[in-house]
């Protein structure tokens, strides 16, 4: 198996796909870095101060002057509501929100990147893991090994695994990195507020305690890297299903941008929350805030991603051991 | 491609998977195990906490701090800080904390705030428009007239005004207060003149309570209005457009001493 | 009596309602090379993909040492090498890395039995070159060291001298011939090239609409089939006394007439005791392309 493992490693390495990865990362995070710095230099100017107190106190009176109209669906006006008591709650306890530098950034910068970039990134490996097999025509090599069929595609997941994990410290590390070139590397031990309790637009604050920051990021890292592993796995049993890789990548892609967009619009469809793409930003549970649909919990979210998770698995080896190969 | 680099980024990679394996258990455990709430929250006070010595302007109050009307979105505060700059040649600091339709009940909230105190503390110049939304409430109680209701409602709003005067010179008794006093958009729908007479008798009561802080004056606009209402409102017949916005931040710019600076 | 390396009993593959496959037998011998026939659509890539379980066959066994295919994967898969249509290998790692990719896929395969392969096909000065750099000819030889590395009792080649040039096929047929003489090994081979497989090959199955027709060796398959051409004159008495021993066909100047041992030296008695000149008496086995037809029937069938 240790040798499989290492076989399929080889490959992914000579693909080179990781430094590609590393590339779009890369670039992605030196653009909003650039966009973060511009934006905080521009509210300054604004506000003639850095004070965060100042423009976190403008930020609300901005919300409330929203709120103020009445033409907003009351979603949305429900999701603002939450946000204004957790930013004064902020502000009266006299907490930076978002304290600047790179630990900052990466956190922020991973959970933005939770339900499509990490997605999109794991896809560009896993819809290629068994399909290229398929259309370089290695597959018949491969199967024709006295290796049982089941021990091959484990060792290919195996690997899959081993990169969504690679990818997820990679875009960490070079978040970290390259912002702390901008907004300096500390951070660390900046206070976080979680455990906001959400009851429609009531905000409950009575379970709510601060994190320190490295914590905070921790745990969100362990939940992208969730749902990175999930993603992987959906795009892994496409790679098995449809044979080409283009349109394994399609039907994934195609998932998750509906999942974005369903994100806004199912607060009425109830039982849209057991797809999958619905339930890929964990991280807004940890940080409080509502969910695209009433009573989806954390745990409920990471149930149905499982579910989905271990569907996917059994399907895979399912047809991969059984398929007839032409 | 060497067998050791792959061995050495397989390895790297397992130690990567576990941790991040390890940080979603926690993550998990952690949302739903540590119930009890161990904040140990910074209720320290932080007025004094560094804001810049710059001239400061904080305007507080409704719509009209807002600007709503006027089409660029500076409204009389954008105006008034605008007339400071050129006359100065020195930015100010301004923090505009004005809400839509904000009613004197929601101000003396507003300025009981942590935040809205320590800007308080911090100006040099306070500008307050309120009240308007208490008095018409969109409209209605000048048609519906019914003296009693409406006196009641200025005696609240009266009420509500001494608090806030109060609590603003609790964190800051040196700074000029200016309490912009009402217009009256309605004057031309108005044949007898009640209305004109309900918010010249509003505008009195307010200048009254104004008088008991040494620190406040009292700003009129009701004359500034009274004789061609219409060229000075906006399309809704409610809010200044940008040539009243003018007109009331030239009575106001000139009030403002920035002694500081000179 | 040799070793039977590889049988196969019975063999049966069904598409949906479609029988692809009607129950085929043979056996391969150490040593032996097996030449695989049959036009298109004839099941041939099938029953070979079910040789190297790639297939899972409806019904029917596969042996290869004895050890079944579907019930003992692995073990049988220890002792086949093969190569399923071209040689695919990655073409983004060099020649080395493909090898010691599948290499670890087998047991007891060592880098040194590695080395061992690459100078059998002769590749040492391109191992280390990305394998999308090489030819085809060097892709096949490539393909062949793959599937040497765990010294197979059995050899699975499917079209191996598709796309080389003349020298390369010559090559790779003494190379495979060198492999079933000296090491004993059995190879199947399937090409299009019927002329490739009556040079190389000892037997023949020769299988249309999955049903193997007829398997023998070459020879005994060429000689039911041999001729012999008389030059004589004058023409038409040498046409009237053959004629009168067996059935003649005239091409040309010639005649021919089926080639029989026992009877020939009796027939040019009779041509000499007649004073017919015989000029040339030539012996002359047919093309496995004209057996090929005469057994399929032509059946407008397309040769693969």
């Amino acid at each position: 198996m240790n040798n499989l493992i290492q076989n399929e490693m080889m490959k992914l390495l000579a693909k080179k796909r990781l430094v590609i990865i590393g590339i779009i990362v890369g670039v992605l995070v030196l653009m909003f870095t650039y966009a973060q710095y511009k934006q905080v230099k521009e509210q300054q100017e604004k506000l003639g101060t850095d004070d965060w107190r100042a423009a976190l106190q403008q930020q609300i009176i901005d919300t409330q002057n929203r709120l103020g109209s009445n033409r907003m669906l009351d979603e949305w006006r429900e999701q603002l509501q939450v946000s204004l008591k957790q930013q004064q709650y902020y502000l009266d306890h006299d907490i930076n929100p978002s304290e600047p530098g790179a630990t900052t950034f990466t956190r922020m910068f991973l959970e933005n990147a939770i339900d499509l970039f990490i997605p999109l990134l794991v896809m560009i490996v896993a819809s290629d893991m068994v399909s290229f097999e398929n259309s370089q025509g290695t597959i018949k090599l491969l199967l024709t090994r006295p290796v049982n069929r089941w021990k091959i595609l484990m060792s290919k997941y195996v690997t899959l695994l081993l990169s969504v994990s690679i990818i997820v410290a990679m875009t960490a590390l070079l978040s970290y990195f390259l912002s702390g070139l901008v907004f300096g590397y500390h951070g660390w031990e900046a206070p976080v507020i979680t455990g906001f309790g959400l009851n429609g637009s009531d905000v409950d604050v009575s379970q709510v305690r601060i994190v320190e920051q490295w914590r905070f990021l921790l745990m969100d890292m362990g939940l992208v890297w969730l749902v990175a592993v999930v993603v992987g796995t959906l795009s892994f049993m496409l790679s098995v299903l449809v044979r080409s890789t283009p349109a394994g990548m399609g039907i994934m892609l195609a998932a998750l941008i509906s999942g974005a967009i369903l994100n806004n619009m199912v607060s009425s469809w109830e039982s849209a929350k057991y797809f999958f793409m619905v339930n890929l930003k964990l991280t807004t549970y940890v940080s409080g805030t509502a969910p695209p649909i009433e009573g989806m919990t954390l745990l409920s979210s990471v149930i149905t991603l499982l579910v989905w998770w271990a569907l996917a698995l059994i399907v895979s080896f399912t047809v991969f051991t059984r398929r007839d190969v032409y | 491609m060497s067998k050791t680099k792959v061995l050495a980024v397989t390895v790297v990679s397992v130690v990567i998977g576990l941790f991040f394996l390890f940080c979603l258990g926690w993550a998990i455990i952690d949302y739903y195990g540590k119930k009890a709430s161990d904040i140990g929250l910074n209720e320290t006070n932080p007025i004094e906490k560094n804001l810049p010595e710059d001239f400061t302007v904080v305007a507080l109050g409704d719509s009209l701090t807002r600007g709503t009307g006027d089409e660029t979105g500076k409204g009389y505060v954008g105006l008034v800080v605008e007339d400071l700059e050129s006359k100065y040649n020195s930015k100010p600091l301004i923090h505009n904390l004005g809400i839509n339709g904000q009613v004197s009940q929601e101000l003396v909230q507003q300025v009981k705030q942590t935040e809205v105190k320590r800007q308080l503390h911090t100006a040099d110049v306070i500008l307050i428009t309120i009240g308007g939304n208490d008095l018409f409430q969109q409209g209605q109680t000048l048609f519906d007239y019914d003296l009693t209701a409406t006196s009641e409602l200025q005696e609240n709003y009266l009420e509500n005004l001494n608090t806030i005067f109060k609590e603003i010179n609790n964190v800051n008794d040196k700074a000029a207060i200016l309490l912009i006093g009402l217009y009256n958009p309605f004057i031309e729908l108005d044949e007898d003149f009640d209305t004109n007479r309900i918010v010249r008798d509003w505008n009195n009561e307010t200048a009254e309570v104004v008088a008991l802080y040494k620190n406040a004056i009292f700003v009129p606009t009701f004359d500034l209005f009274q004789l061609s209402v219409n060229d000075y409102l906006y399309s809704d017949k409610f809010h200044p457009n940008k040539a009243g916005y003018r007109l009331i931040a030239d009575r106001v710019a000139p009030l403002i001493q920035w002694e500081d600076e000179k | 009596m040799r070793n039977v390396t590889l049988s196969v009993k019975g063999l049966k593959k069904r598409i949906g309602k479609r029988e692809i496959i009607k129950g085929i037998d043979f056996e391969l011998n150490e040593g032996e090379v097996f030449g695989f026939l049959g036009p298109n659509g004839a099941g041939k890539t099938t029953t070979i993909r079910m040789l190297v379980g790639l297939i899972k066959p409806t019904s029917g066994s596969i042996q290869i040492c004895g050890y079944d295919v579907r019930q003992d994967f692995t073990k049988a898969m220890q002792h086949l090498g093969c190569i399923v249509e071209n040689p695919e290998l990655y073409p983004f790692l060099n020649g080395w890395d493909n090898l010691l990719h599948f290499a670890r896929m087998l047991p007891d395969v060592d880098e040194s039995r590695i080395n061992e392969v690459v100078e059998l096909v002769g590749l040492q000065s391109r191992i280390y070159d990305k394998v999308k750099t090489y030819s085809l000819g060097m892709r096949q030889r490539l393909g062949i060291a793959q599937a040497m590395l765990n010294r197979p009792k059995v050899l699975v080649l499917d079209e191996p001298t598709n796309g080389l040039d003349p020298a390369g096929i010559r090559e790779m047929r003494e190379f495979i011939r060198k492999l079933a003489d000296e090491e004993g090994m059995s190879v199947l081979v399937s090409s299009h090239l019927l002329s490739e497989i009556q040079l190389l090959c000892d037997r023949v199955a020769i299988i249309k609409s999955g049903e193997i027709i007829q398997t023998d060796t070459v020879e005994s398959l060429l000689t039911t089939q041999e001729r012999l051409i008389w030059r004589v004159w004058p023409l038409e008495k040498g046409k009237e006394i053959l004629s009168s021993f067996t059935e003649i066909t005239v091409d040309q100047d010639n005649i021919i007439t089926a080639f029989n041992e026992h009877e020939t030296p009796k027939w040019n008695a009779a041509l000499n005791e007649a004073g017919v000149k015989v000029y040339e008496m030539n012996r002359k086995l047919p093309g496995l392309e004209e057996l090929f037809l005469q057994i399929t029937g032509g059946g407008g069938a397309g040769i693969e």
